[in-house]
C-alpha cells in the first residue's frame, strides 16, 4: 500500500527531503519506550532519599548526563538538570532519526520548547535573573539551539535578546513586548504554536497528517479543560476566560466552550458528562474538592492512556512517535515531582496524588 | 505454420523461462516483504543491541516465499 502510495506520489515535488522509514523509526522507538521507568519502580523510588534516586536514575538511560553534570550541581539539582538534558537530547535524537514527513512533524510539534525557551529568556530578563540563572531553566529540545540560547541569555536587556530573534517567526509577537505585557505575549506565542501547528496540518490530506491532527486536537482539549477547570473554580469571569482558550480543540470546539462559559462551576461539570473524556475524570470531579490536583492528573492519565491506544491501531504512522514523546515528558515530570517533593519534605500522599502513572 | 509454431515455442525454453520467473518475482516479492521488516530489525537493535538474533530470524521469515519460487523452479525443471 505504501509502495503503491510512493509511486503515486513520485510525480509530485515533495519539499521533504528523504522517504519516511515508518518501520525503522516506529520499532526503534517502541524500543526507546520498552526502556522508559516502569511504573512499578515509582513506589519503590518514593521510599528512597534523594541520593538513592541520583543512583537509581544514574543506572537507567540518564546516566550519560547524570555523569556529565555531577562535576557542577548536587543533590536535587543535579536530577533536575540531568533530566532537563535528557530530555532535550531524546527529542533532538527523534529528530536526528527520523526523515521525510515525520521529521517535520515532530520538529513543528517540538517548536513549542523554543516558545518555551524564549519565555524563559523574557521571565529571565523581567526579573533580572542572571544569565546563568536563566541559561539552568532551558530545556533546548527544540530548534534553537542551547549555544544559541545561552548567547541570548548573557544579552543585557530583553530589547536585545529581541532584535537577535528578528527574523524568526516568533519576533511580529515579541516586538511588541514592552515589560508589561508579558502574559499577554506568553498567552499569544502559545496560540502562535498551535496555528502554526494547524497550518502544517492544513497542507496536505495523508493519512499521518490527519492522525496526527487528531493528536494535536485532542492534546488542545485537555489544555483548554486544564484552564476551563482552573479558572470556573477561581471563579474568573467569561471574557477573560475566553481569551485564554485555544481553538481548535477536537470534542470541545470553541462553539462548546462558549456554550460551557456561562454555566456554575457544578452546572459546567454536569455538561462535560457527554464528552468521551469524562470516565476517566467523573471521579475525580465533584463540587466539594478543594484540589484540582487529582482531576488534572486523571486527564494527563487520559491523554497518555489514548494516545498509546491510539499507537497500537496505527503502528506504523506518526502516532507511536507522538506517543513515545509525551510518555517520556511525563517520566520526566514524575520524577521531578518526587525529587522536588522529597526536597521540599512534602508527604509521600501528596507526592502520589501529583504523580501521573 | 504449425511448424513454425512449434520452432518458436520450444517447450524446453518455456520451462526455463517459467523457472526463471518462479524464482525472479519471488525473490522480488521476499526483498519488498523484507524490506520493512530489516528496517525494523536495524531501528531496535540500534537501541536495543539484544534484540539482534530475533530481528534476524524475522527478517529472513520472508525469505521461504523465494524457497518456494525456487521449489517450483525445480519442478518445472
Amino acid at each position: 500500500m505504501r509502495l503503491l502510495q510512493k509511486f503515486k506520489n513520485k510525480g509530485k515535488s515533495s519539499q521533504y527531503k528523504g522517504t519516511s522509514n515508518y518501520a525503522y523509526l516506529a520499532a526503534r522507538v517502541r524500543a526507546m519506550k520498552s526502556k522508559l521507568v516502569p511504573k512499578e519502580t515509582y513506589p519503590r523510588l518514593m521510599n528512597m532519599g534523594i541520593s538513592e534516586i541520583t543512583r537509581f536514575i544514574q543506572e537507567t538511560e540518564y546516566k550519560r548526563e547524570i555523569d556529565e553534570l555531577a562535576r557542577t550541581y548536587s543533590g536535587v539539582d543535579l536530577i533536575e538538570h540531568g533530566l532537563n538534558r535528557n530530555l532535550a537530547e531524546t527529542f533532538t535524537k527523534l529528530i536526528k532519526i527520523s526523515e521525510g514527513e515525520p521529521n517535520y512533524l515532530i520538529t513543528e510539534y517540538l517548536r513549542n520548547y523554543d516558545v518555551w525557551n524564549i519565555k524563559t529568556l523574557l521571565r529571565g530578563k523581567y526579573y533580572n535573573a542572571s544569565a546563568d540563572e536563566i541559561k539552568e531553566a532551558f530545556v533546548s529540545a527544540g530548534q534553537l539551539s542551547y549555544t544559541f540560547l545561552s548567547e541570548l541569555a548573557g544579552k543585557q536587556s530583553y530589547s536585545e535578546v529581541i532584535s537577535v530573534l528578528e527574523g524568526t517567526v516568533y519576533y511580529p509577537i515579541l516586538k511588541e513586548y514592552d515589560e508589561t505585557n508579558l502574559s499577554d505575549i506568553e498567552n499569544r506565542l502559545d496560540k502562535m504554536y498551535y496555528t502554526g501547528l494547524f497550518n502544517v496540518i492544513g497542507e496536505s490530506k495523508s493519512k499521518d497528517r490527519k492522525l496526527f491532527a487528531k493528536f494535536i486536537r485532542t492534546e488542545i482539549d485537555i489544555k483548554n479543560l486544564k484552564t476551563l477547570f482552573r479558572l470556573k473554580k477561581a471563579g474568573v469571569s467569561q471574557d477573560e476566560i475566553i481569551d485564554l482558550i485555544i481553538d481548535g480543540g477536537l470534542e470541545l470546539s470553541i462553539n462548546n466552550i462558549q456554550k460551557l462559559l456561562p454555566l456554575s462551576y457544578d452546572d459546567f461539570i454536569q455538561a462535560l458528562d457527554q464528552y468521551s473524556f469524562w470516565d476517566s475524570i467523573s471521579d475525580a470531579v465533584n463540587s466539594d474538592t478543594d484540589s484540582l490536583i487529582n482531576v488534572e492528573t486523571q486527564l494527563i492519565k487520559h491523554s497518555l492512556k489514548s494516545a498509546s491506544s491510539f499507537s497500537h491501531v496505527y503502528p506504523l504512522s506518526i502516532v507511536p512517535i507522538m506517543d513515545y514523546i509525551i510518555s517520556k515528558r511525563n517520566e520526566v515530570n514524575n520524577l521531578r515531582i518526587i525529587t522536588r517533593g522529597k526536597a521540599a519534605n512534602l508527604s509521600d500522599e501528596i507526592i502520589k496524588n501529583q504523580l501521573v502513572i | 505454420m504449425a511448424v513454425e509454431g512449434a520452432v518458436l515455442m520450444d517447450p524446453a525454453g518455456l520451462k526455463a523461462i517459467g523457472a526463471g520467473l518462479a524464482v525472479g518475482l519471488t525473490g522480488i516479492a521476499s526483498g519488498i516483504a523484507e524490506k520493512d521488516i530489516g528496517s525494523a530489525a536495524i531501528g531496535a537493535m540500534a537501541e536495543n543491541e539484544a534484540l539482534f538474533g530475533k530481528g534476524l530470524i524475522l527478517t529472513v521469515i520472508p525469505e521461504t516465499i523465494v524457497i518456494f519460487g525456487l521449489v517450483v523452479a525445480l519442478l518445472i525443471k
